[in-house]
């Protein structure tokens, strides 16, 4: 009880207040421990967490010295010397000699204050511990050990034990490399501007307006492309989600139906198709699909055609055939997420639905649609989003193709997820792609907030447990 | 349920009239070609065969005599049998449509290569009527008609998966062929994967995706336990802010970030390695704690305040309570996890670049399939495209169930 009643003042308080709260009513040793981490604890018994402390404020103090000043303070031009030939006196001829390297001062300067982020966090933990320390003292209370502390986090604090490590990761694989890729969309990071051999720069917002048109005139090659392959993406999303919702859910009504047997054989069937890779599925359906390609042999073999059909390469052609091939992919997905719920749908409202002689297409209609719909406006909408990320599906079928003159690196059938892939992987033209990439963020979590709303989820959180 | 359903005699009706008139199509042209024309019973007889109807009368046949037989003694063997006679024409029909052109081709007696135009209305009514007949009796019989939709979409799913597997054992080299059923069988396509290793390192590469797939199962299946009992059963400041970059990161386009994570493994020393593909496998798992999450958060609270009671610390509840209620979950992330180096050729080619000795399967199959390799390699492809399927596959079908469960709950509930 003490020890809550001793912390209570600052729980409400936000960074500021409280670090001034503290600092107005600490004593002498509370505010030398703002410029001395742990000093406080280190006087007030709590040795090895003030000695830690300090120890962490020494290190990161080498650390901005030795290594992150060098990046930081090239961070505003991204450096300023290029890869250039110096006179060497040693060996009496000009040496190519590496200058500043643009990518490497972004990536270690947005390390550098997400390290000095974290720094501060774990500044403020000090000033607040040194803090308690004093509180504890005043109060004529011993302040906790050091090995009561360690027993806290399998219990009090057990969320930091939890956490520490998946945070670090995330941080490293999720947070630092979002963080750079997005700053990357203000510089002109392009195959023209490729580190060593050539710097990049900061330009501001020309990547958005050459992507968006914003500059007016003409349009631009790129504005053009992304024009065409957004509308692209919307339509095969939109035709892609509602598809492969409303035949998943009707082959799930046929295998969940009274009467049919087998239910678990006919289930398996279409999971093996989820089960097989993609790659491989996807790449044996590209195969199938050539011009020259197995479905075309047979069907001049039938007497069916005589010219081959270019499934893959004709524009329209191409993205039918992406849209029913897809089908293939997601109709047993959509079946397995479906099936659960229609399980769930009242009996009654069927029985009573068939006393009024309703026929199952008007009882289809009438209640599993509409109820169906109500429920899984969520999963719909993470479909959706699902859809205008559908990188396989694409890039296994088409590579995006077929390609056009008209189009900056990229064809008929591209998506912007597609798009993005090559821009990156193939031109390394990043400052682009990086601007897509934003662009597709901004789409996706507009959706998902909708989402979050609808299901309502942040309300019924607690009242569910 | 034992008593036996009543047939609808209407429905019966109508399938017995669909096998009469199945009959009668055998005398209206099955070919027109100009002035030629060849009837269903025309074309029996004839040496060479011009089509391949001889199963098709057969099956009309024996649909005919259950027909007879079925209106003068209404019994649910005989429309059975009536229907399954009018499954077997269908299948003949079709087989007949199918090999028309070969074998009218193949007779010499027409005047022209056959086409389908030719076909005349004899086969079309005939296939028409089978697939009536065929309905109208299940009907008849209060069987469900969901059958015949499901077995042709059976087919169609199963279809490109069977061709994956013969290719598998298909002795000619090349991407496809033009004709259906390879010429040979073997299995050298398997053992050449393990023995020619020189370009494509095909054992090595199993076993690095092995390793990687197990470490990422292990690292992948703790994290996420970690985050999701933190989220689920602890409550701290800052979880709201925690929770929420969760969901914004996962949102991010991977792609975006790839070259940046390829800088910092690089930056750490560790690109092109298998430790980085394991990191990043198990980074990209562990943002996928939701439905771990919502799983938590349906096994009781009470049962941790019981436990609080007793003496138990947060680490204690974790151990004793919600990990020996939560088995399901932890298979479920786990062989999630697990398959998710065996599917990725994305990342892997964007960390490992041409370093081939640490490629994994996916990647090298992949591989096989660019333009300069595609002849010789494809059909050994299909052979690893098949050993790895085959685990995935299993693992697959072993959490299915739980996976409608997980997805909808999480899903549905948000």
């Amino acid at each position: 009880m003490a020890e809550k009643t001793l912390i209570a003042p600052d729980k409400r308080r936000g960074f500021l207040s409280e670090l001034l709260h503290m600092f107005s009513s600490g004593d002498w040793a509370t505010r030398l421990s703002f410029f001395v981490m742990g000093f406080g604890c280190l006087l007030r018994h709590q040795v090895i967490k003030g000695l830690l402390f300090l120890a962490s404020q020494a290190l990161f103090i080498w650390y901005l010295i030795g290594f992150a000043w060098q990046y930081l303070s090239k961070f505003n031009t991204l450096g300023t010397i290029g890869m250039h030939r110096e006179w060497s006196e040693a060996r009496q001829i000009y040496v190519r000699t590496p200058g500043d390297n643009s990518m490497l001062i972004l990536l270690f300067s947005v390390f550098s204050i997400l390290v000095l982020i974290g720094f501060l966090g774990l500044w403020r933990a000090s000033v607040r511990a040194c803090y308690k320390a004093q509180r504890h003292h005043q109060a004529g209370v011993r302040p906790p050990r050091f090995m009561e502390d360690i027993k806290s986090l399998v219990n009090e604090r057990f969320h930091g034990t939890l956490l520490t490590l998946p945070t670090l990761m995330a941080f490293a694989f999720t947070i630092l490399p979002t963080i750079f890729m997005i700053l990357i969309a203000f510089t002109n990071f392009d195959a023209d501007h490729q580190p060593p051999g050539n710097l990049f720069t900061w330009v501001g917002f020309e990547n958005f307006a050459n992507l968006f048109n914003l500059k007016g005139g003409a349009a631009t090659a790129m504005g053009n492309t992304f024009s065409g392959i957004f509308g692209w993406t919307m339509v095969w999303a939109v035709i892609a989600t509602f598809t492969n919702y409303l035949f998943g859910m009707i082959v799930a009504i046929m295998i969940n139906q009274k009467g049919i047997r087998l239910k678990g054989m006919w289930r398996t069937i279409f999971v093996i198709t989820i089960a097989v890779p993609q790659f491989v599925s996807l790449m044996l359906m590209s195969q199938i699909l050539h011009d020259q390609g197995p479905l075309n042999t047979l069907l001049k073999q039938w007497g069916f055609i005589e010219q081959n059909i270019p499934f893959l390469t004709n524009t329209l052609n191409a993205r039918i055939t992406v849209l029913v091939v897809n089908l293939w992919v997601g109709i047993p997905f959509s079946m397995l997420i479906t099936s659960g719920i229609l399980m769930n749908i009242p009996r009654d409202l069927y029985e009573s639905a068939s006393i009024d002689g309703a026929t199952p297409v008007r009882m289809f209609f009438s209640i599993t649609l509409p109820y169906m719909l109500f429920v899984t406006t969520p999963y719909l909408i993470t479909a959706f989003v699902g859809n205008i990320n559908n990188f396989n599906v694409i890039f296994l079928l088409t590579r995006g193709g077929p390609l056009v003159t008209e189009y900056y690196q990229a064809g008929k059938t591209d998506l912007l997820v597609t798009w993005l892939y090559k821009l990156t992987v193939d031109q390394q033209d990043y400052s682009l792609a990086s601007t897509i990439g934003i662009f597709v963020f901004v789409i996706s979590a507009t959706l998902s907030l909708l989402v979050y709303n609808l299901s309502g989820s942040a309300r019924k959180e607690e009242e569910f447990q | 349920m034992n008593k036996k359903k009543s047939i609808r005699i209407p429905q019966a009706r109508l399938a017995m009239a669909a096998a009469w008139l199945l009959a009668l199509s055998l005398l209206l042209p099955y070919i027109i070609q100009g002035d030629t024309r060849h009837t269903g019973l025309s074309l029996i007889g004839e040496t060479p065969q011009i089509m391949r109807v001889l199963p098709l009368v057969i099956a009309i046949g024996l649909a005919l005599v259950f027909a007879v037989m079925t209106l003068a003694k209404p019994r649910r063997e005989l429309l059975g049998a009536l229907c399954a006679a009018c499954a077997a024409a269908l299948v003949a029909g079709i087989y007949a449509l199918l090999s028309a052109k070969m074998t009218a081709d193949a007779s010499g007696a027409l005047s022209q290569p056959f086409f389908i135009r030719h076909l005349g209305p004899g086969l079309w009514l005939a296939m028409l009527m089978a697939l009536i007949g065929l309905v109208t009796g299940l009907t008849a019989l209060r069987i469900s008609t969901a059958y015949v939709v499901l077995s042709a979409m059976a087919a169609v799913w199963l279809l490109p998966i069977l061709w994956l597997v013969i290719t598998a054992f298909r002795a000619e080299p090349g991407a496809y062929t033009t004709y259906i059923l390879p010429k040979g069988y073997t299995l050298d396509n398997f053992t050449r994967l393990f023995t020619e290793t020189s370009q494509f390192a095909f054992p090595r590469w199993y076993l690095n995706t092995l390793i990687v797939a197990v470490f990422t199962c292990l690292i992948t299946t703790s994290l996420v336990l970690m985050i999701s009992y933190a989220f689920s059963r602890l409550r701290f400041p800052t979880r709201k802010l925690f929770m929420n970059a969760g969901l914004i990161l996962t949102m991010f386009p991977g792609f975006m970030s790839m070259i940046a994570v390829y800088h910092i493994l690089k930056a750490i020393g560790l690109a092109k390695s298998l430790i980085s593909l394991i990191l990043v496998y198990s980074g990209g798992g562990a943002l996928g704690y939701f439905i771990a999450k919502g799983f938590f958060d349906t096994i009781p609270r009470s049962l941790d305040e019981a436990a609080t009671i007793d003496g138990a610390n947060k680490n204690q509840i974790f151990w004793k309570i919600i990990l020996p209620s939560s088995k399901p979950i932890v298979v479920y992330t786990a062989i999630t996890a697990f398959i998710a180096p065996w599917v990725d050729f994305i990342f892997v080619s964007v960390i490992m670049k041409d370093d081939y000795q640490n490629y994994t399967v996916a990647l090298g199959l992949y591989r096989m399939l660019e333009r300069e390799h595609i002849y010789e390699y494809f059909t050994r492809f299909c052979a690893g495209a098949v050993l790895v399927a085959i685990p995935i596959t299993l693992l697959f079908i072993k959490i299915q169930k739980f996976y409608v469960e997980g997805v909808t709950g999480g899903a549905v509930k948000g």
